[in-house]
């Protein structure tokens, strides 16, 4: 046991790394869902299509990721906007398994269209490469960069949610939409751009996928699953909670892979979501509602 | 009451005579479209008899075909059963894991049901996949030939007949009643004395074993099954779409959307498997926004079909 502790602590490290991506992707399905009350079940599939924006500004001007993340996060913050105003505001009100049926086809359209334009090949960006040995633990500097990135826009986004007036507007929004439009609000503004806003930082963390991990145009599908289970375990509408839940399916995640096996690691966000789901419902930090 | 029974019974007899003289005459390739068809029926139907009518949306509805047809191809092969009595434990499984899974899903609401579902039926595929032992793991089981195409379309084609009279004998009950309550209010229905629990997971259980005899039937049909043909998640997709295009909660509606969507993809798009999917997609999106309740409401809302559960 004593001999195996640095590989626990590099499987415990490997796991933290991954899981501040699982939070920038759930903090924006998180942000979504706690202004628009929908469950944007395309959320992968929007990180998806910002991991080839990135492949593709790399392959073809060599741009490297981390650099491109502002263009991807404009995209995907226009694509959302253009998603929101034409499809989810048409379904504002109607009951929820209307936006989650609504979601789900449109993250089968960009699978789709995704399919059609790169293939089903996986690719990965090789921008940055080699590792960090820290005592007796490697750090890949692709996902270490990757990691501290996520951090940064994961913070961003909770600062600006905290500090600003459009911060406050959207957290009014997302407490009670009638006392915010009430309060002069513009509701309707503010749902536009927290969609934009978590599409947006889906696409960042599609940038940090690509640098640090390979992807195909379905792995969308499994991490809308992830981002899912992450919202529950941090608490539903739940900032901080999002952040908390990510880094802990990132652990759990990795001790699984290391002490079973890598295929089962895909049932553990699943379990740990069946579980808080079952016998804590509100989550790691508890929520309002 | 009992006179108007007549139609109903006059119209399962035309079906199985249908069936019986495709099955008969039809040819090798059309006897395979078939199987589609009624694969798709049966499904929906199956899909339609918990999601459409007490509004519990399962992501994961595949999650019995697979349960079906890895059962089946078990007893078939470690356990040397013949067809029939396998394709019996492959409905009975269906209906264990449903009231398995159903005791812990159907507590969840929403949003949160369906996507249990659509994890649920991951980690079964996972388990499919990592259970080498058991399973053969990613490389699959090969059957025996046991039933030929025209016995396993005819045996599928049945059942699918048989979920539809199903739906029909639930729509018209009390039970049927309880569904489409705990559907329009849970706490409400509770409330007027419907057991909701008890009500949710029998509709589970019984939308489960047609589903789980079609896995069944799918794999005598292709004589082989593996984790990812056997829980492709556009599967579920197709019984949602076609169940929603149709109009959830009623009889015919997954048997409409069946047929349309179902003969479209056969005769129409089979030539372009790239944008497949993608239709699918469009589909969902478009019936969502413009048509939500579903064509057979529609049209009984325009007083063009009477307004009936019968239908």
């Amino acid at each position: 046991m004593l001999e195996s502790l640095p590989v626990y602590l590099q499987v415990i490290v490997g796991g933290l790394l991954l899981g501040a991506l699982y939070a920038l992707l759930a903090s924006g399905l998180n942000l979504i869902f706690g202004v628009l009350r929908v469950i944007n079940i395309c959320h992968g599939e929007l990180m998806m299509l910002g991991a080839y924006a990135a492949f593709g500004l790399f392959a073809l001007w060599n741009v490297h990721p981390l650099l491109s993340i502002p263009v991807t996060f404009v995209l995907l913050f226009l694509l959302g906007i253009a998603i929101e105003k034409t499809l989810v505001e048409r379904v504002a009100g109607a009951p929820e398994l209307s936006s989650l049926l609504l979601t789900f086809g449109i993250g089968i359209i960009l699978t789709s269209v995704a399919m059609n334009a790169f293939k089903a090949d996986f690719r990965s960006v090789p921008a940055l490469t080699g590792s960090i040995l820290l005592w007796e633990i490697a750090l890949p500097r692709a996902r270490l960069a990757s990691f501290a990135t996520a951090l940064v826009i994961t913070g961003g986004a909770y600062l600006f949610l905290k500090r600003t007036r459009a911060g406050k507007a959207i957290r009014a929004a997302s407490q009670n939409a009638l006392v915010a439009e009430t309060c002069g609000i513009d509701v309707a503004r503010v749902r536009l751009f927290a969609y934009g806003l978590g599409a947006g930082m889906a696409g960042a963390a599609g940038n940090l996928i690509a640098l640090s991990y390979s992807f195909n145009p379905e792995v969308g599908h499994v991490f809308n699953l992830k981002a899912f289970a992450i919202i529950v375990l941090g608490g539903m509408g739940n900032f901080a909670g999002a952040f908390w839940g990510g880094l802990l399916l990132g652990v759990v995640e990795g001790l699984t892979g290391y002490i079973a096996t890598a295929q089962v690691v895909d049932a553990v966000a699943y379990i740990l979501m069946l579980l808080f789901l079952l016998f804590r419902p509100s989550g790691l930090m508890g929520s309002a509602k | 009451m009992k006179e108007s029974l007549l139609p109903a019974a006059l119209a399962v007899l035309a079906g199985l005579a249908a069936l019986l003289a495709y099955a008969a005459l039809a040819s090798p390739y059309l006897i395979a479209a078939g199987f589609t068809i009624v694969l798709f029926v049966t499904l929906s139907a199956s899909w339609n008899l918990v999601s459409g009518y007490t509004g519990y949306v399962s992501f994961g509805h595949v999650v019995f075909f697979g349960i079906g047809a890895y059962t089946a191809s078990l007893l078939a092969v470690k356990g040397g059963l013949g067809w029939p009595a396998a394709t019996l434990g492959a409905a009975s499984a269906a209906a264990v894991l449903a009231l398995v899974l159903g005791s812990i899903t159907l507590r969840l609401k929403g949003a949160y049901f369906a996507i249990a579902m659509l994890g649920a039926s991951e980690a079964v595929r996972v388990a499919a996949s990592t259970w080498e032992s058991l399973t053969g793991g990613g490389s699959g089981i090969t059957l025996p030939n046991l039933l030929s195409p025209r016995g396993a379309f005819l045996l599928l084609g049945i059942t699918a007949l048989g979920t539809i009279v199903l739906t029909y004998a639930v729509a018209q009950s009390r039970f049927g009643l309880h569904l489409l309550a705990i559907r329009e209010d849970e706490t409400g229905a509770e409330a007027m004395g419907v057991a909701a629990t008890r009500a949710k997971t029998a509709a589970f259980v019984l939308s489960a074993v047609p589903a789980g005899i079609a896995g069944a039937a799918n794999a005598w049909h292709i004589n082989y099954i593996d984790p990812e043909s056997t829980f492709p998640i556009l599967l579920t997709i197709q019984m949602i779409v076609m169940t929603m295009l149709g109009g959830g909660g009623t009889v015919l509606g997954p048997v409409v959307g069946a047929l349309l969507l179902g003969l479209a993809g056969e005769f129409l798009w089979a030539r372009f498997p790239f944008i497949h999917l993608g239709l699918y997609g469009l589909l969902i999106v478009g019936i969502v926004i413009f048509i939500p309740e579903g064509l057979l409401p529609r049209l009984m809302a325009r007083g063009i079909l009477p307004r009936t559960r019968r239908l």
